[in-house]
Formats: structure tokens, sequence, C-alpha cells
């Protein structure tokens, strides 16, 4: 899932600087699964903030609500009889729900409280490892399921540098090297044959913003220009 | 009858509750399996801590991880929790006429405490299970869990302590009512390995044992799935 | 309507029999797990949104029941292991059971059946929009 990691506390206090009363929404997806942005989080925030503030000498309320998911209408829709009661609002989600929220009440000021950090697995309890680059043109199949793009510091596509020792990479000793893993896993596949073959230069287009509309949905919400 | 609850029965309940929390242990522990461990080192991970906390946060981090405790979250509840079973153990193992009871039967004895100490702690132990059952009566989230079985465990739990109460004071026909007070307690103790009062095995072996978000430590075991 | 194959239900229990009976049988439905859950919370502490209640109502009379359920009794299960919990493994529980590996028991059971999660919840219950996906 996506994993993100809380902003330092003088960060937010500096975005929420002149308001006076804060809404902290939650996400109960992907931002409270890694223990950055779930119900627990958002108090415990708050009594930070209010804490803070409070020290500081200035007026400050601040409430919270944790939605299922902020990346979706439909579970913000909830938020709606409460915005209006307040100055600015805070979100624990990751950075789509940050500007979806953010889209919902436009003229409310909307501040992230987490910094979005990637795509990855859950290692064990607050052990997360980044696994995907969200490139938009995965190679999976060919590199044995270990990705070169997400898992290679410099994003290799054939083959490794010159670098690794011992099977790590040479720009972190902790980090295995992915193409050393590349190569042993489908040695032990008998697919070695996969990675003979040299792979062009990656176009690099998708730097514009991704948009994904199933082939199924496209009659929905893709207009044919004539 | 008094021969009878004080040998075979107390006999069979200890032998139930002895080999009950063995075999419960056991089982626990073959259902998990040692955790992996690899860990990186502080050096290769500085590059990507970002978020340090500053020295005032780290102080509210303090007040925010004493407010996720029980104690923080339900205060009544932690206070009353925490009484009762510290009563639950501390009354039968510490009590003058257990300890009697034992020097008879063995001829060693356990610390006592005064009578009086034990009578006002057996008072206490009794309104925490009242409240615990008027709890499971008018709160609805927990009306919405209890069965019969739950309150038919709150009075095996207790029936001890108010027969006991009972015997101390003499109150009724005391024969009898040490005969009650007997039977409900080996009952009580035959019934914690294979009832919900089995929790007592699971929360040391679960909480201490297994990592989570809630373990005591890190845990370094977890369930085999 | 399918029929419910209770063999392959009673199996699959019986996979995880020991460690889930001993989880069940060490919950005192203390209810201080409720808090814990978002949905509890934002849900006006609607009972039937908390961990104990979910799992006592799905997994636990599945085992009550040992499996032999009818495909109603899993239609019922599935709003409350799906609309009403979103597994973010949050829940906190006194003796540390392990609530949300519960609930995704209860889950991999009704999806054995070909029962799952209607998406999304919030447009209507789970059977108009199961009947919906159907038709449409």
């Amino acid at each position: 899932m996506i994993k993100s990691k809380a902003k330092p506390l003088e960060e937010i206090k500096e975005m929420l600087k002149g308001y006076k009363r804060v809404l902290n929404t939650g996400c109960g997806g992907c931002a409270s699964v890694c223990l950055a942005g779930g119900m627990k989080e958002v108090d415990g925030l708050n009594t930070k903030l209010s804490v803070s503030f409070k020290g500081d000498g200035v007026r400050f309320k601040v409430d919270g609500f944790t939605v299922e998911r902020q990346c979706e209408m439909e579970f913000l829709a909830e938020l709606d009889q409460m915005v209006e009661h307040y100055d600015a609002i805070l979100s624990m989600a990751c950075g789509a729900g940050v500007q979806f929220l953010a889209e919902r009440y436009p003229d409310k000021p909307v501040f992230p409280a987490v910094n979005t950090a990637f795509i990855g697995v859950n290692r064990d309890l607050g052990w997360y490892e980044e696994r995907c680059k969200s490139c938009g043109d995965c190679v999976l199949g060919i590199t044995g399921g270990i990705c070169p793009v997400a898992m290679c510091a410099k994003g290799l596509f054939n083959g490794p540098c010159g670098g690794p020792q011992d099977g790590h990479c040479e720009v972190d000793k902790d980090i295995p090297c992915a193409w050393v893993n590349i190569y042993e896993r489908l040695k032990a596949q008998g697919r070695l044959n996969n990675i003979y073959k040299l792979y062009t230069a990656r176009e690099w287009e998708d730097q514009i913003q991704g948009r994904i509309v199933l082939e199924a949905y496209k009659s929905r919400y893709v207009e044919d220009v004539k | 009858m008094y021969d009878l609850a004080r040998g075979p029965l107390m006999w069979a309940a200890f032998i139930i509750f002895t080999g009950g929390v063995i075999y419960r242990s056991v089982q626990l522990f073959m259902l998990t399996r040692k955790k992996d461990r690899s860990f990186y080192t502080s050096q290769s991970l500085k590059k990507q801590d970002s978020g340090k906390y500053s020295s005032e946060e780290k102080k509210l981090e303090l007040l925010v991880s004493f407010q996720n405790t029980l104690i923080g979250k339900h205060p009544v509840m932690a206070l009353i929790s925490t009484v009762f079973h510290f009563c639950l153990f501390v009354v039968p193992v510490f009590l003058f006429a257990h300890n009697l009871v034992l020097f008879e039967s063995w001829g060693f004895v356990l610390v006592s405490l005064p009578d009086s100490v034990c009578d006002i702690l057996t008072i206490i132990f009794l309104f925490c299970a009242v409240f615990f059952l008027v709890r499971r009566l008018v709160v609805p989230k927990v009306q919405a869990v209890s069965t019969p079985y739950d309150f038919l465990l709150l009075l095996i739990t207790a029936a001890p302590f108010l027969t006991g109460l009972f015997a101390y004071h003499q109150w009724f026909d005391y024969n009898t009512v040490l005969i009650i007070h007997i039977l409900a307690g080996e009952v009580m103790v035959a019934a914690i390995p294979f009832t919900k009062l089995g929790h007592m095995v699971f929360f040391f072996f679960v909480r201490i044992l297994i990592g989570s978000e809630y373990s005591f430590g890190r845990g370094s075991r977890t369930w085999i799935t | 309507m399918k029929t419910v194959d209770t063999k392959k239900i009673k199996d699959m229990l019986k996979m995880k029999k020991a460690r889930m009976k001993l989880s069940l049988s060490a919950c005192a439905s203390c209810s201080i797990c409720a808090e814990s859950c978002f949905l509890f919370m934002s849900k006006d502490k609607d009972p039937q949104y908390m961990p104990s209640y979910k799992v006592v109502n799905s997994l636990g009379k599945l085992y009550k029941k040992r499996g032999k359920v009818d495909r109603l009794f899993l239609e019922k299960m599935r709003d409350l292991i799906w609309k009403n919990c979103v597994l973010c493994e949050r829940c906190y529980c006194p003796f540390g059971i392990d609530i949300p590996g519960m609930i995704a028991f209860a889950r991999s059971i009704c999806r054995s059946q070909g029962i799952s999660g209607v998406y999304p919840h919030t447009l209507g219950a789970p059977e108009e929009e199961y009947s919906k996906n159907e038709t449409g």
C-alpha cells in the first residue's frame, strides 16, 4: 500500500499559523495501516498541536474525524456538515487524499500532515519497504518479480552497474543489489534468457499526471475526438 | 462432604488448573514461530530519516503515548480492572485462613496479610464485580456482546469471594457456607484454562511474546500463518 | 440461488481451529476494543462496528454452528466483515487477540462460497448493489 510518515510538528504548526479552528481528518485506508494517519494518529497530533499552541499562548482549537478513505468522494461527503465550522482542514492522508479533499472544499485551505513516501510492503509492524515507483510500464514479468526501477538505485534496465559488493548496492550497503537478485531468481527458475535480450531506454513520458481509465469504462469517461 | 471438597475435589481442581495452564501455554507456543529479524544500520537509514522529533515534540510524544495507554483511554475501566485482578490474585493467595489450610496439609506457609486487610480487599473486589455486572447490563456496546455465558463467568469468579466473606464473618450456617465456598473456589480454579477465564494465560503469552502495535516490548514471536 | 458447500467451510474452519478457537475463547467481551475502531467512533458508537462484535458474530458464529450455515447467513455476515470493517488492523485488544486476522479469515471463508464485498458500499445496501451488478 501507500506508505507515509508524519511531518515534523514544527512544520505543521507553521502551516496552521493564523487558523483558529482546524479539522484534522484521518484516513482509514493506507495511512491508517502504516500507522501514519489513522484515528490514533489524528488524536495524537491533535493533542500535540493543542498543547503546543497553548504553550505559545495562541488560541487554537482542533477536532478530529477519520473517514474510510480520502481518495473517494463518497467517503469525503461525510465531512460536508462539519467543514463549515472550521477555518482550515488538516489531512493525514496521502497526497492523493489531500488533493481530493482540497478539491471537494475549494474555499477551505487544506494542509498535509504527513509526507507520502512510496508504494511499499509491510515487512513487519512499523517497518515498510518501497517496492513500486508506479512508473506505468511494468517489467516485473521479465525480471523475475524484482523491480529494477524501484529496487535499483540507478534504475538500470540491462544488468547491474559495476558497483555491487557481495550482492549489495554500492549506494547503500544495507540494500541488496536488485540485479544480483534478479539474476539469482531467474537462474533458479531457468529463465535467464529473459535478460539476455537488450532493452532499450525507457521513454519516461509519464511525467504528466497519471491517469487510468479501464477499457471497459472508456465509453463512460472518454470522448472520441472526430 | 467437607472431606470430599477438601480432599479429592481440591486435588482435581488444582490438577485441572495446572495441567490446563501448561496445556494452553504449550498449545499457544506451538501456534507461533520465531520472528525473522533483519535490521538496517542507522547509518543507512539516516538519509531517509526526515521526520526527526524535536525536543519539544519528544516531550509531547510521551504525553501522547500515555494517552494511548489503557489508563489514558479508559481510566475508570483501567483502575477497576486492575484492582479487580489484583484482589483476585492477592486475597486467596495471602489469606491467613488459606495459609492455615496449607500448613495443615503440607506444613508450610506463605506470607499472610492481616485478616482485616483481606476483608476490605474482598469487599472492594465485590464492588468491582458489581461494576462489571452493571456495565454489562447498561452500557450498549457491552450489552451487544454479552451472553449468559459472560454473566455465568462473572458469577463463577465472584462466588468464592462472596461465600468467603460470608464464611469469614460466620454469617448463616458456617459449615454449609464453608463447603459452598470451597466448591466455588474449586469451580473457579478449574474453569480458568478452558473457559473465557483462559485470558489469564492468553494475556501474558500474547501481549508479551507476540509483537504487535500494542505488545509489551517488541515481541520475539509471531503467529504461524 | 447457489447452495453452500458446508464441507468446504468445515475443512477451512478445521485448518485454523486451534488458533481461532483459542482467540475466540480468550475474548472476555470487555468491549474495550470499541473505541480503537475509527468506524465505531465515526458511526455514532454503533455497537455493530465494535471489533469484538464483528468477530463474534462472524467467525464466532461459524465455529459455533460448526460450519453448518446457509447462504443467507453468509450474506448477512458479509455486511459485518466488509462494510463494517476496512481491515486497517488498528484495533486494540487488552489480551492481544488478533482481531483483523480473524475477520480476514471469515472473509476467506465467505469467498470460498463466492460471496465477497461489493463495492462501493456507500451507494446502497450490498444486496441491492449485488443484484444490480448481476443484471447490469
